[in-house]
């Protein structure tokens, strides 16, 4: 049965994002906010708006319990967790399954099975899907060292229970392993409560590419074509495009059936995206996770497909199982989004909170912005510090490339610091103009030059 | 339940105003004390201005049936004491139903009386007074949806 009323469990830009996708659908509302965040844009915008505990996240946003009992009170039938907070913890979907409010996301088994590496790995496998050579969790540094003498250096360390780079140290010889092992495990305990690493062969030139799929939990996965998110800073993305130009057809090919055999092995409900790394010399790809929620970048393959997500990812949760056809899918043209953050680039990216006290943002044909802010908004200081995505379609890359640096170039932010400065001189630069780079590119060939310019 | 030492909790007060740590939370049995240097943290005793009222247009016509404006701006009189919800949750001013409520306007509290429940998902936890007083005003009805901060009961510490 449709959704009639959905509880969003979320904030800023993709809370406003979801209000208007359930909106359009006929959907009413309610938006669960934390007290910081209670007069937001989203707030406005949603039929109901609650306040469920104050401005520190874990006390409201990161509360599960809260939440479902938001979701109940309110009369809620679904519940949408969108990206960050609690959208990939599968005690919050086993929670909604328990209360008979519909999760807008996968199962908790789902998220069980692919939200451990090592297990998603596994699955990966058992699948068919290619894979860097990786070994199983890692109890001491000497296993380590031994499984790396078998596949070769360089060797790269990686956290099994999280990603983001933390419990990630590569390692181009036996003592670095041994120095590096230690580090990584610490931080991976630090960070996810969990300090099992594994390990796998480094690739020394690497694209990100991601495949957008979303599956109606009967075993139909459908795949929105593939993103090239190879622009990131401390494994954090900036800059994220589709189609991944880089791509021969062939191995593009290849790396879709990849992503829906992946996920259509378990039935897979909802929007998610399966992240691999692309071996630029080899021509190879492998598989590294999945992210089983609606991603930040998710309108590049909007914008290529024409479809909308959401509005999709909340049809399924509905139980609706028959909108969802390959043969529908034609992706056109080339789409860019950059992340506009709250963040100050000349202060070592030091965050950087306010109201807005001037917000120009760019208008006219192939621009879209995502975004919850306006003037006297307030960027808070307690959570992630993106406020806006802008996303530019063309029907080519060259094009794009055009159109985003024009759209940079009107965007005007006052009252906070933002990284425009540094957006612009990413995509004024040569190498990214030509498509010439890889996930390193930003911090050791731009980041650089872009520090150097400004003491000159 | 175990009824925390009001000299416990002033002890603790003074500890985090000399550290220098931002927060404190600290949940014991019933009781859950919320220390924040942040301003914009402040749940209890501050008469601030609260609520969800929409700024800007008004709901739909196809709005969800309970009202949006939850909590109206409520002036805290002059040396007033507000006690205010902890976190969303539904209200209960008894201990089960049927039961006499905790207290009843007029009534004298201590700084521990427990004056209400607040529960989410099953699990009930107490709100203490807080402050020695009279109830001037119950603000909530029982069994309903109260948000974060929504005002509960009013007392008067002269009295």
């Amino acid at each position: 049965m449709p959704l009639r009323r959905i509880l969003i469990a979320n904030r800023s830009e993709i809370a406003l994002r979801i209000a208007r996708a359930a909106r359009s659908l006929g959907m009413q509302t309610v938006l669960a906010a934390s007290a910081a965040d209670r007069d937001s844009v989203a707030a406005r915008e949603a039929d109901r708006t609650v306040v469920i505990g104050p401005a520190p996240a874990r006390a409201s946003y990161l509360d599960a319990r809260l939440i479902v009992h938001a979701a109940k009170s309110t009369g809620c039938d679904g519940l949408h967790p969108s990206y960050g907070f609690l959208s990939e913890r599968s005690s919050l979907a086993a929670l909604c399954e328990q209360e008979g409010i519909a999760f807008v996301g996968p199962s908790a088994e789902s998220i069980e099975a692919v939200g451990d590496k090592l297990a998603a790995r596994r699955l990966a496998k058992a699948a068919g899907v290619a894979m860097t050579p990786g070994s199983a969790k890692l109890e001491t540094a000497e296993d380590a060292v031994a499984f790396a003498d078998e596949i070769g250096y360089p060797v790269v360390t990686k956290a099994s229970a999280g990603g983001g780079g933390r419990g990630m140290v590569v390692a181009r010889d036996a003592r670095s392993l041994r120095d590096g092992f230690a580090r990584a495990s610490i931080e991976a305990k630090e960070a996810f409560g969990d300090g099992a690493l594994f390990l796998e062969r480094y690739v020394e030139r690497a694209r990100h590419v991601e495949v957008q799929v979303v599956g109606d939990g009967a075993g139909r996965v459908v795949q929105f074509g593939e993103r090239d998110c190879s622009l990131q800073r401390r494994y954090q993305k900036m800059v994220e495009e589709a189609p991944a130009a880089a791509l021969p057809d062939a191995t593009r090919t290849r790396l879709h059936k990849a992503a829906v055999d992946l996920l259509a092995s378990i039935n897979y409900r909802n929007a998610g995206t399966v992240e691999f790394l692309y071996d630029v010399d080899r021509d190879e790809f492998s598989f590294m996770e999945v992210n089983a929620r609606i991603q930040v970048e998710h309108p590049v393959s909007e914008m290529i497909t024409g479809v909308d997500l959401v509005q999709l990812q909340l049809r399924v949760a509905g139980g609706e199982t028959s909108s969802l056809r390959q043969s529908d899918i034609a992706p056109e043209g080339h789409a860019i989004e950059v992340r506009i953050l709250a963040e100050d680039p000349d202060r070592n990216f030091a965050p950087s909170p306010g109201r807005i006290t001037q917000w120009v943002a760019p208008r006219g044909e192939g621009v879209r912005i995502d975004t919850a802010m306006e003037v006297g908004a307030s960027v808070p200081p307690y959570y992630d510090s993106m406020i806006a995505k802008l996303i530019v379609h063309a029907a080519d890359r060259p094009r794009a490339v055009a159109r985003l640096r024009d759209a940079l170039d009107q965007f005007q932010i006052s009252g906070v610091a933002t990284n425009l400065r540094l957006l612009r001189a990413i995509v004024g630069h040569r190498e990214f103009i030509e498509g010439r780079f890889d996930t390193r590119w930003l911090e050791t060939v731009l980041l650089p030059s872009f520090v150097g310019e400004k003491d000159s | 339940m175990t009824v925390i030492p009001i000299q416990d909790i002033e002890a603790l007060v003074r500890s985090f105003d000399d550290s220098d740590w931002e927060e404190m939370r600290v949940v014991v049995d019933g009781l859950e004390l919320f220390l924040s240097k942040n301003p914009a943290d402040r749940l209890v005793s501050a008469p601030v201005t609260t609520g969800t009222d929409k700024t800007l247009p008004a709901p739909a016509p196809s709005a969800p049936a309970k009202s949006n404006s939850k909590a109206t701006t409520i002036d805290v009189p002059e040396g007033m004491v507000m006690v205010r919800a902890p976190n969303l949750g539904t209200f209960y001013r008894a201990p089960k139903p049927g039961a006499p409520p905790y207290v009843s306007i007029g009534q004298k509290v201590e700084p521990e009386t427990e004056l209400c429940l607040i529960e989410v998902m099953k699990l009930f936890t107490s709100v203490p007074s807080g402050v020695r007083g009279t109830v001037q005003k119950i603000l909530a009805e029982d069994s309903q949806l109260v948000e974060f901060d929504q005002p509960l009961f009013l007392i008067d510490p002269r009295s």
